[in-house]
């Protein structure tokens, strides 16, 4: 049965979870990875205050577990008492429910929450029954292959699912590129721009591999943005500058400019730049707030960081250089040529376009200098690209459904067979999905 | 989550969002899986006010069989077109033709939701109809002298709706039989899947009486003699769920309830298997933490530590 | 604790606390070589007579002594189907995380559930009674956990049926 099934797609992100099937172009769910859970002691996270509970143990803590209140009132079931989601967020604005965000810096921190978190996702939300159906998980660049065991023993012990695959995130990028006009060859090298809410990624990747010792993060992204826009509007006092007002207006209102003086000129020039936006509060009233200049200031922290943080100084730009000159010399052309972008806040109009012309400018110096050192010889450039696509939100998911929905898929999942025989150890080795070869 | 639900959560959101008042139409085109292997197409092919919910499911030639098209004609009436290619069947909702009221709206989506139920359910309905005849026959006679038709009861309808698993339903004068059967693959699902179908058994005895009976068994039980497709292996690999209804559960008010539920048992039943291992595993992960800390104990602090006066200044301890 | 429970473990300790009698000792086969004795087998002279302490057929230990490195193998306690599966992925979580225990065995011997390797280099770094202590404990509360989550099986599994049955009702 399970070679007819659509394969499942997993894209555990720190901040959000992407769920769905291989073939389809978006996620069908996309929500908070956080899990609500009861009980005061699993505050804790199961970890501190003893073990979890005996199961024979009365339990006070009844309710919410479906139509037989009284018979969760005397046992302990607690484990089955959670939400994950949007509905743990709305279930710990109540009382009784703790939030847990078991992924943290894109690792998996709490094994217990995230299994449960992986239950109801298969069972409430995407309904499939695991020995039907392929997985393909995702997981961050660096991952220790302790925690690919560790997801792969939850994988086939809880669940018995049929086969699973787990690829790395940035590679899934590169590959979701593959639907732009602009890629000729579907090669898997390339530098992926990865920005989500809390930290932004550059990975350098070469036919399918990351250069794991060449990467960088940057600690701006898209949460710092919010920041800075609620900050530029709480300096011009406007009547509402909340969290969520910020996040309204980076999302709809912001881009990235060519050069931030000339802006500021047009914007002089030409007061209709200057945007109204309404929100009404909760209670029915409206507000008014001006969207001024963070229209084109708020994305500029990535090429300007000072203007926003103190202590992170080095522009997005120069990074990227920094990062594909920090890897084989033989692999640095193919790096510069797809420079490929992921996540959210690489969304910002013409945030592609400024990114390729400073880069661009950076090599083209470095090119001009070492061609004076030489005396007169003369080089034959090099080409600098970055991708931008539709895909682009959540890059890493839509490779995989990508990949997903090859017929060879199948064939590079490890099977529960497999892992029986072999343990736990088989996940540190997927062949590569989509290499050379590939269809 | 204690219990699944009946209807599918993915077609219940994708729908309330296009339904909702203001939402401007756009294209879909989404495939979405359900239990059992059913696979439903969401798209907008016409246009972006046409949304057409496709159905796919292994046992469809079953229910057919059994009526399947006539409930499904009934519950969607003028949704119903024509299936689409390599689908089994399929409803289309116009966007500009929704009803005016929340209610209704909310009430539509949740009809579409249950379309996997709809479509199992005939052969459920059909077992009703057919135990609701045989109870008027078999009312005219008594008990021994009932004609052999009436005694034996209806023909037991086979759904074949997994790989190796399969739901019968067979109808009496007294009751209706639900057999499933089931497998298991691996070891420990086995073993957990026995405790809790003793459970089921015992259920009715001890706490709720008036639930439906529940019996199991290795060997196909007698209802299932001489049904096709249906062998004794005698290796006891397969396991027979038998639920019997009685007139209790069958009455026409509380049918569709009923049928609802009893189809979400299999999943149910694996669903429980599984969360009771991730517990355990959470179980085992803090028992093994307990462990792993005691054999640290073990370990004297044989590292240097640099201690600080009240002043501030260090000096290594023991020197 | 039960009645036959404390003497079966004070045995236990007291021939583990006999056994943990450990000394460096090159190895006589290979030159610059340093191999648990009771691994290798290649000098039936240092190794020691192996002792067996049980409790009763289902339980017992298995104590392979030699001069440089001690083998403990436990039988542990399975009544049941129930218990076997529980015992089995147990010890098979255990093992898959032998990296941070030190002294387990990533293979139990056969016809026990799980196996230690206590070396003299292990000795050496850690303190006698408290590795000692550690198997004891190991012991007891794995009995312990067996029969927990099989009473939590049980529970569940009925908890599950009723739910699914009262909506019937």
């Amino acid at each position: 049965m399970a070679n007819t099934t659509p394969a499942v797609v997993m894209d555990n992100g720190t901040g959000f979870s992407k769920l769905g099937f291989a073939g389809n172009d978006s996620p069908s769910f996309v929500f908070p990875t956080a899990i609500a859970t009861k009980s005061p002691s699993a505050g804790t996270g199961g970890s501190g205050s003893g073990r979890p509970a005996v199961a024979n143990k009365p339990s006070f803590l009844t309710g919410g577990a479906g139509p037989g209140g009284h018979l969760s009132a005397k046992r302990g079931t607690e484990d089955l008492d959670y939400f994950i989601g949007d509905e743990a967020v709305a279930a710990a604005n109540g009382p009784g429910y703790g939030l847990h965000y078991p992924i943290r810096h894109g690792q998996i921190e709490n094994w217990d929450h995230m299994e449960r978190f992986w239950s109801n996702s298969i069972f409430k939300y995407l309904r499939v029954e695991p020995e039907d159906h392929h997985f393909l998980l995702t997981e961050p660049p660096l991952n220790p292959p302790e925690n690919r065991e560790n997801t792969a023993e939850i994988f086939f012990e809880s669940f018995n699912c049929a086969g699973l695959y787990i690829a790395v995130q940035a590679v899934l990028a590169l590959a979701a590129s593959w639907t732009s006009s602009k890629v000729q060859d579907r090669s898997l090298t390339g530098t992926v721009i990865d920005s989500g809410d809390g930290v932004t990624h550059v990975i350098p990747v070469a036919e399918g591999y990351v250069i794991g010792s060449s990467i960088k993060s940057i600690p701006i992204a898209g949460r710092d943005i919010t920041y800075f826009v609620q900050s530029l509007l709480r300096d011009r006092g406007e009547p509402d500058s909340s969290l969520k007002t910020a996040q309204e207006i980076k999302e709809e209102y912001c881009y990235v400019c060519p050069d931030i003086v000339k802006e500021f000129a047009k914007y002089d020039r030409d007061r209709s730049r200057f945007l109204k936006h309404t929100i009404t509060q909760p209670g029915g009233r409206q507000v008014t707030v001006d969207v001024g200049y963070e229209r084109f200031m708020a994305p500029e922290i990535f090429f300007n960081p000072e203007i926003y943080s103190s202590d992170f100084l080095t522009p997005l730009p120069v990074v990227v250089d920094g990062v594909i000159q920090s890897s084989p010399i033989d692999v640095r052309r193919g790096l510069y040529k797809n420079i490929v972008l992921s996540g959210g806040s690489t969304l910002y109009k013409d945030f592609g376009r400024r990114l390729q012309r400073d880069i661009k400018q950076l090599v083209d110096t470095r090119i001009k200098a070492s061609e004076v050192r030489s005396g007169g010889a003369k080089s034959g450039g090099l080409d600098v690209q970055v991708i931008t696509h539709k895909r682009q939100r959540h890059g890493p998911w839509f490779g995989g459904s990508l990949l997903g929905q090859t017929p060879e898929f199948r064939s590079y999942c490890h099977t529960k067979a497999e892992y029986q025989e072999y343990g736990p150890s088989i996940v540190r080795r997927f062949a590569l999905l989509g290499g050379p070869g590939g269809s | 989550m204690l219990l699944l639900d009946y209807q599918n959560v993915l077609i219940q959101a994708v729908l309330t969002e296009r339904f909702a008042p203001g939402a401007s139409p756009v294209n879909i085109d989404q495939t979405v899986s359900d239990f059992d292997g059913v696979v439903f197409h969401i798209s907008t092919p016409e246009s972006k006010t046409k949304i057409l919910v496709s159905l796919q499911i292994r046992c469809f030639q079953d229910l057919v069989r059994y009526g399947a098209e006539q409930v499904l004609n009934r519950e969607y009436a003028d949704l119903v077109v024509p299936p689409e290619a390599g689908y089994d069947f399929s409803i289309q909702v116009d966007l500009e033709n929704l009803p005016a009221e929340q209610e209704a709206r909310d009430a539509l989506v949740m009809k579409i939701a249950l379309l996997k139920r709809n479509a199992m359910a005939a052969p459920f309905e059909q077992a009703y109809q057919e135990h609701y005849a045989l109870k008027e026959e078999a009312s005219k006679f008594t008990s021994e002298e009932a004609p052999q038709g009436v005694r034996e009861g209806g023909e037991v309808k086979a759904i074949h709706y997994r790989e190796e698993e399969a739901i019968y339903v067979k109808a009496s004068h007294d009751r209706v039989t639900v057999i499933f059967s089931t497998i298991f693959r691996e070891e420990t699902d086995r073993v957990f899947g026995k405790v809790f179908i003793q459970e089921f058994v015992d259920a009715r005895r001890r706490a709720i009486q008036n639930a439906p009976q529940v019996l199991f068994r290795n060997d196909p039980p007698l209802e299932l003699q001489n049904v096709p497709g249906v062998k004794n292996t005698g290796t006891g690999e397969i396991g027979y769920v038998t639920f019997v209804l009685f007139p209790r559960h069958l009455t026409p008010q509380r049918m569709p309830d009923v049928i609802s539920h009893i189809q979400t048992f299999r999943d149910y039943f694996h669903y429980h298997i599984k969360a009771s291992k991730a517990y355990i595993h959470s179980r085992m992960r803090k028992r093994t933490a307990d462990f792993l800390q005691v054999l640290r104990r073990a370990r004297p602090d044989t590292e240097e530590k640099e201690k600080k006066t009240a002043s501030g200044r260090t000096f290594k301890a023991g020197a | 604790m039960s009645q036959s429970l404390r003497p079966y473990l004070q045995a236990v300790r007291s021939s583990l606390t006999a056994a943990l009698c450990l000394s460096n000792f090159a190895s006589q086969t290979a030159e610059r070589h340093n191999v648990p004795e009771v691994e290798a087998r290649t000098s039936p002279e240092v190794l020691l007579t192996p002792l067996t302490i049980a409790r009763n057929e289902n339980e017992r230990v298995l104590i392979e002594p030699s001069i440089n490195s001690i083998r403990i193998s436990i039988k542990i306690k399975q009544a049941d189907e129930i218990e076997h599966i529980l015992v089995h992925k147990f010890t098979r979580f255990l093992t898959q995380r032998a990296e941070s225990f030190f002294i387990l065995r990533r293979k139990p011997i056969k016809g026990y559930d799980i196996s230690f390797l206590i070396t003299n280099f292990h000795t050496e770094e850690m303190l006698k009674h408290k590795l000692v202590d550690f198997i004891i404990q190991f012991m007891e509360e794995v009995d312990k956990e067996i029969s927990e989550m099989k009473l939590f099986l049980n529970a569940r599994a009925r908890f599950v049926a009723e739910s699914f049955l009262t909506p019937f009702d």
